[in-house]
């Protein structure tokens, strides 16, 4: 007997590979149009209510102008933005933007996670209650809120006053004045950050908090350890929203009650721009100090975004 | 230590009971597997057990102590969660370390044992990844390992090797008994594989819709199965389970079914089966348990007669679906069998391979001897 061993044949490769043939043209065009379709209102409504302004305001902030139909318009080339940064109000009115900011962080961020976390465990018709409770200041319009807080704040014969047993005169004092500011409007944003705190902790899976406990770690712990950095993407956008809404929510305080005084103490960049634009009517100067905020708070904005990317953990 | 014993436990949801009074005495450094279909309760009760959710009913007793009511890091037991609940913003090396960290254990000391559970459990590459960097076989080790990181009293450990391809799941199988064996921690192990429970546990507990079915070491189990769902379950393929009628006939204990004819006592006739009287039974025998035979047998011989349906080839071994009554036999036999569909055949059995099991509670029938006479060689069904 005679033979020899050969090895058994490899799976046989396809010598020349058909790919299938693409679509045409027009046919991709018409199927990848829809999602677009359906954007066009919202980008529409972009581009003529924030982006033409936004345009019209960087053009503006090169010419002097009183806003008077009647009177032309000078150009100036970059002199607004030379006087801005000029301005000693300026300096003054960014330092208490931040400071009253940073004041506000405590009512948007710290005490909301501090009533979630404590009351998470509260449940059926309490939890209702006590979340209708803290949520109701958020629906009180600022202006009548502030008209309210006015009343209360009223030295001697005010609420507020009476209940300290201890005269203070809240608005023409600036301590107090800064500190009725910052709590009137923490006073509004409550009850909103603590119900997106809770919404945040009811996204965090129960498995954790019980693979926690059978690990033996105590309650501060499963808090510090697991608990808040899984939560922490939810702070950082109430960060976030506060740092880049402040401004708007507390103009309508300091336009009721202090007017920016006394002596400019609660004057903040906002209130700064709109006294320049609306009361000086020096337009392309507010206009050039509208664009400087954009810009910074759009570089804060954006420094936010790319932190909370970062703490953001999929979870399997 | 550690003995658990369950006393009537209970847990409903609803109108759902997902457990439904167990009782279960697991003594210290018991290797006990819980095994079940999917949705029988194996998971509540194991977080019943942990106290991650209270019992509607019943208690629970670690070392004589009632913990029904105990917070579960007082009970001191370690798990590892189906859905391995690793911390997800946590490396793996911190995931494997929690527990000690929470015990404040110097940070040295800690890494330590990370590295140990790591090599263990061939975990050592992916210390810096975060779990959803890993596959899910890989992130069922961690859980392990967070686990055995530990000395508890028992370990809790719910379906750990789902996820494992076959030869993973084989080796972690070892190094789990090695590691109970070193350790001699009692386990509560929850699966729905066989080969696992079969392979580990030193006694399984069989449950269905949240009751106890059957407990008994892994032999019991499976040659002395109690139930007619317990015989259903284990095997693979499962017990043949046919209808038949079990009948006294000329001092001989006979099944017979469309297809089947077997006597339980072969040889001569005796007195012994008096007082057996005609019932309906489940006739049951394994598919390793039958044999080709040509009909030229001992008289009695239990026999099954069929036509091959279909051949299936698993490798080692074939099996052949046969069709025998109006019921369906499985047969299963090394490979080749030299069986083609369409053929008819004859498959034979020992008397000591059939089981019965009544056919309205399901449950075994077994061979009891009047007390008067002392019969020999009873067989086993
Ligand atoms: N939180 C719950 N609410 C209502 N019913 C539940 C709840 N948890 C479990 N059940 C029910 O209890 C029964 C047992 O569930 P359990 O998770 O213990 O099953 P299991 O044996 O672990 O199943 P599997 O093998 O699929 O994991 C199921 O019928 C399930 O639907
Ligand atoms: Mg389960």
């Amino acid at each position: 007997m005679t033979g020899t061993f050969v090895e058994v044949a490899a799976v046989p490769r396809p010598r020349a590979v058909v790919t299938a043939q693409r679509p045409a043209l027009a046919r991709r065009a018409v199927r990848a149009l829809p999602p677009y379709l359906f954007l066009l209102p919202a980008v529409g409504a972009l581009v003529v209510w924030t982006y033409r302004p936004l345009g019209a305001a960087l053009n503006l902030s090169f010419f002097s102008w009183n806003l008077l139909p009647t009177t032309p318009k000078e150009y100036v080339g970059l002199d607004n933005y030379r006087r801005l940064i000029d301005l000693p109000e300026l300096r003054n009115a960014l330092w208490l933007t931040v400071a009253m900011t940073g004041a506000l962080l405590l009512f948007t961020v710290v005490l909301p996670t501090v009533v979630a976390l404590w009351t998470s465990a509260l449940g059926g018709r309490g939890r209702a209650v006590y979340g209708a409770l803290i949520f109701a200041p958020v629906l009180v319009p600022p202006v009548a809120g502030a008209a309210l807080w006015q009343w209360m704040l009223d030295p001697r014969s005010g609420a507020v006053d009476r209940v300290l047993g201890h005269p203070i005169n809240w608005i023409h004092e600036v301590r107090p004045a800064q500190i009725a500011i910052v709590v009137i409007t923490g006073w509004h944003l409550l009850g909103f950050a603590v119900l997106v705190v809770a919404a945040g902790l009811s996204g965090i899976d129960d498995e954790y908090r019980a693979a926690a406990l059978l690990d033996r770690a105590s309650r501060w712990q499963i808090t510090r350890w697991i608990v808040l950095p899984l939560l922490s993407p939810t702070l950082v956008f109430l960060a976030l929203m506060t740092i880049l809404m402040s401004g708007q929510l507390t103009f309508p305080l300091i336009d009721t009650l202090t007017q920016g005084g006394p002596d400019s103490q609660t004057t903040n960049v906002y209130y700064l721009l709109w006294e320049y634009g609306f009361q000086n009517f020096d337009t392309g100067f507010a206009s050039a100090a509208g664009l400087l905020f954009f810009a910074a708070f759009g570089l804060v904005a954006l420094a936010l975004i790319r932190l909370s990317d970062r703490l953001t953990f999929h979870d399997s | 230590m550690g003995r658990i014993e369950l006393d009537g436990l209970t847990r409903k949801y609803g109108d759902v009971v997902a457990v439904d009074g167990i009782d279960l005495d697991i003594a210290d450094g018991e290797f006990l597997v819980l095994l079940g279909p999917s949705g029988c309760g194996k998971s509540t009760l194991l977080r019943l057990v942990a106290g991650l959710i209270p019992p509607t009913g019943g208690r629970v007793l670690l070392d004589g102590e009632d913990i029904t009511h105990a917070a579960p890091a007082r009970r001191d037991l370690a798990m590892v969660f189906q859905s391995y609940a690793l911390y997800p913003h946590l490396t793996v090396a911190r995931n494997i370390g929690f527990p000690l960290r929470a015990a404040r254990l110097p940070r040295a000391q800690v890494r330590r044992r990370v590295a140990e559970v790591a090599d263990l459990l061939e975990l050592g590459a992916l210390l810096d990844r975060r779990p959803r960097e890993l596959s899910g076989g890989q992130r069922q080790r961690v859980a392990v390992g967070r686990a055995i990181i530990r000395d508890p009293r028992a370990f809790l450990m719910d379906e750990p090797l789902s996820n494992l391809d076959a030869r993973l799941r084989q080796s972690t199988r070892a190094q789990f008994r090695t590691l109970h064996e070193r350790l001699g921690t009692t386990v509560l192990y929850v699966t729905h594989d066989q080969v696992e429970a079969l392979s580990l546990a030193t006694r399984i507990a069989m449950l269905d819709g949240g009751r106890l079915e059957q407990v008994g070491t892994p032999t019991e189990i499976f040659d002395q199965p109690a139930s007619v769902f317990v015989a259903g379950f284990l095997g693979s393929p499962p017990m043949n389970l046919l209808p038949a009628r079990l009948e006294n006939l000329d001092g001989r204990v006979r099944v017979r079914a469309d297809g089947i004819e077997a006597d339980l006592r072969p040889g001569e006739p005796d007195g012994s089966v008096e007082g057996v009287e005609a019932r309906d039974v489940v006739f049951g025998v394994r598919p390793e348990h039958l044999r080709l035979t040509d009909g030229t047998g001992r008289a009695g011989t239990p026999v099954l007669r069929g036509v091959v349906r279909a051949v299936e080839n698993l490798g080692a071994e074939e099996v052949a679906q046969c069709a025998v009554g109006g019921e369906t036999v499985q047969f299963r036999g090394a490979r080749p069998l030299g069986l083609a569909p369409g053929q008819p055949v004859q498959l034979a059995t020992a008397p000591d391979h059939i089981h019965l099991f009544d056919r309205g509670s399901g449950r075994r029938l077994v061979w009891r001897p009047h007390p008067a006479r002392t019969a020999p060689a009873t067989p086993r069904a």
